[in-house]
């Protein structure tokens, strides 16, 4: 232990470092970087929005801003914040010294800052314009922001791969003595459900964007329509990563929830194996839904009923989820932490994401709300309200193994608070107004908007403001926050086994699994009892 | 215990299901309903409401109690009890939703194939997107017009396609959209119930005029409809009526077309100042140059890029020509 914490400093953080907590933590703050980025975006497009006519930047201008908000959040937040949780936490759950490939995963973590960069840059060369699902033939037409836009998303797919690559391999072979499948962590269990998810639908993302820059660079003509190339052949393969793209962002932030509320709740959670196999099912059923995105476009009507079908049904799964979820916490002994709210937030929240995804899946109502604020609304309560509250609570919840140090606690509940109430000022009037008639992605609407869009912008300038008690708590107790001991919140997985921060390659000693890692409110059992499988009932 | 539990429940249930009747029922949450289709949408919208509250209640309700009753007491740092999952339980869980997701998928099936099924002897009409503005055809008439109006109770369907990117027509009084894809015709089906004025938004990203690309429609008896196809069949034979099958009213105001429109500049007295805008073009030539290639010269307090690049494509050098010689006729 007295080896580690003196070893390199903050400086490693800055080079190039096959430890999987130092590339871990270069994921998790980078993509916090960008976050703030698209977050100034967001409060750009709710000032314009704030009342009808044009108020602060015009119609191209605000295609640009949209893009960039957009874009950033899915590709530069989300995704890298996610994997890098994976990052730390897959070799330290799994009982490993370091994922299986680690100088591969340096490499998918030092892609990323300059695919950054290079979506940035196109604000500086006419803009990328077209939305972050770049629709041809708008993508194909606009100025030369939109390569740079292309070969930033090329490059970020090339990490997205070498990262799934990895989080299998590791967690396929390197998972310690006694830890089968059947005792896996959750969060583990989402992290595989999503490279196996990346793995299959990023290529074709990554494939279709070459033929985009093919088409802008070399004047190929895939999808020049004159030529006979078919703007919908792009729709068909952008949404058949940009749906799983979805469940990639969320499976994992479903597994932080499933590793929080055991521990706050002191009871195992609820119907582990069915919340498991939950997790592979949406991962199966999210690669044939993409079309559900396209009921509005020229494809086949008869082929609209099977990906309504499949649609629908992958409410069961996450209904599964969510009611498992909430027997986990009843009858617990709640302790309402920091982490623990962002969960219980997540839930709520999520809940309202999944609901409305069912109004979204039944054609005859789409046709009527498809982009539309309606959806604007469903994807952030998904995507905002779900998988941004459970990066918090995971932020939170390993904060004091990441750093060695506690997080203030009062600090912490008033972010939650600004953020729980934010989000839903911001997000709940939006599906009134796409309800009403305001499409999507417009710089200007009618003047029967103006409450849902006044409303929205007051509520996202509480969520600006809800980031200062977090950068103020995290930056703060990081540098002299109370010293953190290996296990805080006597949670049971192997991570807490480590010190905090853990050493270099984690253990002294490869642990050896006994139990599941939800084994509150039993006598721990003893190395040598043959420790009893998850019950399923 | 048993029967008291089961008695609590039948209230639970019996109160959700009334607040999701009461919320179905109540709830008013979409534009007037103007058209066959909307009845059936709006239908199956609010049973999908209903269904949604019970749910939402009864989750958020489940969360809310347990967070109420389940806090820690203080002092207490022992664990809760060992349960690890109930299998009749979980089965129950997974078997519900599915039956009402199947319910809920056969219904929007049956919804579906009832509203995309033209009524009997439709009209076409043709909707032709572009960036931004709409125009539209009535071929039984060969007659090409700016604006949309039907007559009520007649169905019709819409062919809608696009010039340049994708765009996508929607009216969501009649609670319908479909894209407006370059290279293809696409399909709808309306019946429209009453008469009035609806607007149509263009539903998707298509450039930087996106927001203003709005028009609307006019529902109207069938003999103000006649008056109005009448009307403007004697347009047509008009230079005027050109310049607004073209969509230029969409964006600029000219009184002998009777648009007013303040996005692009206003046109009336146009061969008095065009002179004097391009050093080295003369009137005429000026007004070329801002019909084919509009950025060239953007007058003072426009925004550029708004005005489509490809009427040098789209117009022959003879209709220009007219165009150019009906704008310089403008008083």
């Amino acid at each position: 232990m007295t080896a580690t914490s003196a070893s390199p400093g903050w400086r490693r953080y800055f080079t190039w470092n096959t430890d999987h907590k130092v590339i871990g933590v270069q994921y998790i703050v980078t993509a916090f970087v960008f976050f703030m980025l698209a977050g100034i975006l967001a409060m750009l497009v709710r000032t314009e929005l704030r009342a009808p006519g044009k108020d602060i930047i015009d119609g191209a201008t605000y295609n640009q801003v949209m893009t960039n908000h957009g874009s950033l959040m899915i590709f530069l937040w989300i995704l890298p914040v996610l994997a890098g949780f994976g990052n730390y936490l897959i070799p330290l759950m799994i009982g490993a010294r370091d994922m299986a490939f680690p100088r591969l995963n340096a490499l998918s973590y030092w892609l990323i800052p300059p695919a950054g960069l290079l979506m940035l840059a196109s604000f500086f060369a006419g803009g990328a314009e077209a939305g972050w699902t770049a629709y041809v033939p708008l993508s194909i037409g606009g100025p030369p922001g939109q390569t740079l836009w292309a070969l930033s998303v090329i490059l970020l797919g090339f990490s997205n791969i070498m990262g799934a690559i990895n989080f299998l391999t590791t967690t396929i072979t390197m998972r310690a003595p006694g830890l089968s499948m059947w005792r896996l962590p959750l969060f583990v269990w989402g992290m595989l459900a999503t490279a196996i998810l990346s793995l299959t639908a990023t290529p074709v993302l990554t494939a279709g964007l070459v033929l985009v820059a093919f088409d802008r660079m070399i004047g190929t003509q895939f999808f020049a329509v004159a030529s006979g190339g078919d703007p919908i052949l792009w729709q068909n393969l952008f949404w058949f990563y940009s749906h799983p793209a979805v469940y990639i962002m969320i499976l994992p932030a479903m597994g932080i929830v499933s590793e929080v509320l055991p521990v706050f709740s002191r009871k195992p959670i609820f119907g582990y194996r069915m919340i498991a196999l939950s997790s592979m099912a949406i991962a199966v059923l999210g690669m044939t839904v993409w079309a559900h995105h396209m009921f509005t476009s020229g494809m086949d009507p008869r082929l609209r009923i099977p990906f309504m079908v499949s649609s629908m049904i992958i409410a069961v799964p996450t209904g599964v989820k969510i009611f498992s979820w909430l027997a986990t916490i009843w009858d617990g002994k709640l302790r309402f932490t920091t982490p623990m709210l962002f969960a219980l937030g997540f839930i709520s929240m999520f809940l309202i994401g999944g609901l409305t995804g069912i109004f979204l899946a039944a054609i005859p109502v789409d046709l009527h709300v498809h982009d539309t604020y309606f959806v604007v609304a469903h994807l952030h309560f998904v995507l905002f309200g779900g998988s941004v509250s459970a990066v918090y609570a995971g932020l939170y919840y390993w904060f004091p193994k990441i750093t060695g140090r506690m997080y203030d606690e009062r600090t912490g509940r008033l972010h939650f608070a600004a953020n729980f109430i934010g989000s839903n000022l911001t997000y709940l009037p939006m599906f009134a107004a796409g309800l009403m008639g305001m499409p999507r992605r417009v710089a200007d609407y009618d003047p029967e908007f103006t409450v849902y869009n006044e409303l929205a912008t007051f509520g996202s300038l509480l969520l600006a403001v809800s980031v200062l008690p977090f950068l103020y708590n995290v930056i703060l107790s990081w540098a002299r926050g109370p010293k953190a001991s290996a296990n805080p919140w006597s949670g049971k997985t192997l991570e807490w086994q480590a010190s905090s921060p853990p050493p270099p390659e984690n253990f002294e000693q490869i642990p050896t699994v006994t139990s599941d890692p939800y084994a509150y409110g039993e006598e721990a059992p003893k190395a040598a009892e043959p420790a009893a499988a998850p019950a399923t009932g | 215990m048993r029967e008291r539990t089961l008695f609590l429940s039948a209230i639970i249930a019996i109160v959700l299901i009334g607040l999701g009747f009461l919320v179905a029922g109540q709830a008013n949450l979409m534009p007037r309903e103007a058209s066959t289709r909307a009845v059936e949408v709006d239908q199956l919208f609010r049973v999908l409401l209903g269904v949604s509250t019970v749910i939402f209640f009864l989750v958020e309700g489940a969360l809310i109690y347990a967070v109420l009753r389940f806090r820690k007491k203080a002092g207490d740092e022992s664990d809760a009890p060992a349960i690890h999952g109930n299998t009749s339980l979980e089965i129950l869980w997974t078997l519900i939703p599915a039956a009402i997701v199947v319910v809920i998928g056969v219904y929007s099936f049956q919804v579906l194939g009832s509203i995309e099924t033209p009524g009997r002897g439709p009209r076409v009409v043709e909707v032709i997107a572009r960036q931004f503005s709409w125009g539209f055809r009535y071929p039984e008439e060969d007659l090409a017009t700016t604006e949309l109006h039907l007559p009520v109770g007649q169905p019709v369907v819409f062919q809608i396609t696009s010039e340049d990117v994708i765009h996508s027509f929607w009216v969501p009084a009649f609670r319908g959209k479909r894209d407006a894809t370059p290279g293809q015709v696409s399909e709808m089906a309306i019946t429209p119930t009453e008469t009035g004025v609806f607007p149509i938004r263009c539903a998707e990203l298509c450039g930087a005029g996106h927001s203003i690309m709005t028009s609307q429609v006019v529902v109207e008896s069938p003999e103000a409809f006649d008056a109005w196809l009448a009307q403007q069949q004697a347009l047509a034979s008009d230079p005027g009526q050109f310049f607004l099958t073209l969509g230029c009213g969409g964006c600029h105001t000219l009184a002998g077309a009777g648009t007013t429109a303040s996005v692009g500049p206003p046109l009336d007295g146009l061969a008095a100042r065009a002179g004097d805008r391009v050093p080295g073009l003369d009137a005429a030539g000026y007004v070329e140059q801002s019909i084919v290639d509009s950025d060239g010269f953007i007058v003072p307090g426009f925004q550029p890029g708004l005005m489509p690049k490809n009427f040098g494509e789209r117009l022959t050098p003879e209709q220009t020509q007219a165009l150019v010689a009906f704008l310089m006729a403008q008083p």
